[in-house]
């Protein structure tokens, strides 16, 4: 099998403030996301927990109005100083998005080794990448006999896994993913979240969500962002995820996680 | 074998059980073929003048009786459509069906290859060919095609990657240069020639070309780029893919097909021009190989040069030489579907390379 390194980062967050023109949408978000543990992202829509999720590994600058003031920390390393390279920094922290998003163009199995051919870099056996990356994401009984398949010929969910497996196959120390179970029925998204649980042995994991139940059961640490008019978004309670569920210490989050609003 | 119910219900629809749309079918074209042969109408006339309207009263007829006054309107709707879409279609196929009737005239083998060396206004068909004229056709569009689409897919890269506030104008500009009138696309090269000191020849034709070509390949190619969905884009990205390789790997391929569309309108807006040609290259009648001196002759300008004379032989001649270009025209757009087409076969190749 291929060796994977087996080691996750430490990503921390600081004082993170995101402007989309002259708007500000996020202000002074300090979070810290130690290795090998999954945090959970909560708050109503518009709360800006996806945009700070991109800020994690550099998409964010691709919007063109983008503004960003503070710092990310990978292991230390400030990953927007200017002698950093966004590419490198992507190829560290894997994505995973909201809608599946598979290459249409590509076969199931060109799909899993895409990140390579895009990053330039070199496998010596990708046979056996593509078997252990589609293990990983619990997807391989269902698409061994198939690899050569287009990869739209897969179900939602099957796609959803199927990105995930791409995003492994980077072997990556950090994964953010994006609500990545809202479009996908409950079967699956049981399927990803186990594939979370696994994943996390190996990796640091930061995602977002919408459904307070599932960042229960993924979750080792829960954020609670809210933004309201005219007030940018914020963190307004950071802990454990037990913590944060059961004895919230801010009354918004009591309301929140118990289905008062939002 | 046991009885199985219809897989499609919605079609089970009995002639029987329709009668009064057969007759409201038939009728009204046997009243209008009748009353033309009777009185002896034009029948394109007897079409318009009788057919339409018998057939618009009837439609209306059988939809009120059958579905009230929406269905007039569902009716009215159908017939119009059908009607536009089969005289459209009857103008196109009588274009062909002209251009294979008069062209097969002058059709033989040695009209294909031979070149037009000795052939007056007057030589018999048996001499004589296009030969020249096709290479020459071949010649100076690929010389086009090898500069406008590259630039032109270029463009469309720019108008669709770029965020700059330039992209604007490039867009302007591009579209106003597509509506420029070929002949002035002629005229301007034509005076540079002059400033430049170069001779007519088949390189300042596919100049002359070029910036009709241009602004179509970029414009039908930016359309393609822009419907490939941003989040494969940053899905690759994602990925840590530098923006080249996104491009390249993947925004491309998936706009492969549409990119193709813009190659062959590129194509389709050049091969048939003649005033541009008129003006910059020296349409002659023997073959020449070397675009960048000499006369050099293509389909076109050949058509135009021998539909200019009242021989009947020149006339033929003309009309040959329509119905190879459009036969050309269309192999040249098969061959492009074809190698265009969404293949299977990329995973088998790494099959195979292993």
């Amino acid at each position: 099998m291929t060796k994977f390194q087996e080691t996750a980062s430490s990503l921390s967050a600081e004082n993170i403030s995101v402007w989309f023109g002259e708007r500000q949408v996020l202000q002074d978000v300090s979070l810290t996301f130690p290795a090998n543990k999954v945090t959970a992202l909560i708050g109503p829509s518009g709360c800006g927990k996806s945009t700070f999720l991109r800020t994690l590994n550099r998409m964010h600058e691709l919007i063109p109005s983008a503004g960003l003031a503070g710092s990310v920390l990978l292991d230390g390393q400030d990953i927007y100083d200017p002698k950093m390279n966004a590419v490198d920094v992507r190829i560290k922290i894997g994505m995973v998005f909201q809608k599946p998003n598979p290459f249409p163009t590509m076969s199931i199995r060109e799909n899993v080794i895409s990140g390579l051919k895009l990053s330039g870099r070199k496998n010596a056996n990708p046979d056996e990448l593509v078997e252990t990356s589609l293990r990983r994401a619990s997807i391989w009984n269902e698409v061994k006999d198939r690899l050569n398949d287009q990869a739209l010929s897969l179900s939602g969910g099957q796609q959803q896994r199927l990105c995930i497996a791409r995003s492994l196959a980077m072997d990556p120390r950090v994964l953010l993913m994006d609500e990545p179970c809202s479009a996908l029925d409950p079967g699956s998204t049981r399927r990803i979240e186990e594939t979370i649980q696994e994943l996390s042995e190996s990796m640091t994991i930061v995602i977002v969500t919408h459904n307070m139940q599932q960042a229960q059961r993924v979750s080792d640490q829960t954020a609670f962002f809210l933004a309201d008019d005219n007030v940018p978004g914020g963190v307004v309670e950071f802990g454990e995820t037990e913590q944060v569920f059961n004895q919230p210490i801010d009354s918004r989050t009591n309301d929140y996680v118990n289905g008062h609003f939002g | 074998m046991s009885k199985t119910i219809s897989r499609q219900p919605w079609a089970n629809q009995s002639v029987a059980g329709n009668l009064d749309i057969l007759i409201g079918s038939i009728l009204p074209a046997a009243i209008s073929v009748i009353l033309a042969i009777l009185t002896g109408m034009d029948f394109s006339l007897a079409l318009l003048l009788i057919f339409l309207p018998l057939q618009l009263i009837s439609v209306c007829t059988i939809a009120f009786k059958r579905q009230g006054a929406r269905g007039i309107k569902d009716g009215l709707l159908i017939l119009f459509v059908i009607f536009f879409s089969a005289t459209v279609l009857v103008l196109l196929v009588s274009v062909l069906v002209s251009v294979v009737m008069q062209g097969s005239a002058a059709m033989s083998p040695h009209f294909i290859y031979q070149n037009n060396k000795y052939v007056s206004t007057t030589t018999s068909l048996e001499y004589g060919g296009v030969g020249h004229a096709i290479l020459g056709t071949l010649i100076i569009v690929s010389m086009t095609t090898i500069a406008a689409v590259p630039l032109g897919i270029a463009m469309a890269v720019y108008l669709t990657q770029s965020n700059s506030k330039l992209t604007g104008v490039v867009r302007t500009v591009t579209q106003a240069l597509s509506g420029l009138p070929s002949v002035v696309a002629g005229l301007f090269i034509l005076s540079f020639m002059g400033f430049a000191n170069f001779e007519r020849s088949g390189f300042t034709g596919a100049l002359a070309l070029f910036p009709l070509m241009l602004p179509t390949v970029a414009r039908v190619a930016e359309e393609a780029l822009r419907l490939v969905p941003s989040d494969l884009r940053l899905a690759a990205l994602a990925l840590g893919a530098p923006n080249y390789r996104a491009f390249f790997q993947v925004i491309l391929p998936a706009a492969k097909s549409g990119i193709i569309t813009a190659l062959l309108l590129g194509l389709a807006r050049v091969v048939g021009e003649t005033a541009p040609l008129i003006l910059t290259i020296n349409a002659n009648n023997s073959t020449n190989l070397n675009p960048f001196s000499g006369g050099i002759a293509t389909l076109p300008t050949f058509v135009y040069g021998f539909l200019g004379s009242l021989y009947d032989t020149s006339q033929a001649r003309a009309w040959g030489a329509a119905l190879v270009l459009l036969t050309l025209v269309g192999l040249l757009f098969g061959m492009a579907r074809i190698l265009g087409r969404a293949k299977k076969t990329s995973a088998s190749k790494i099959k195979k390379a292993k």
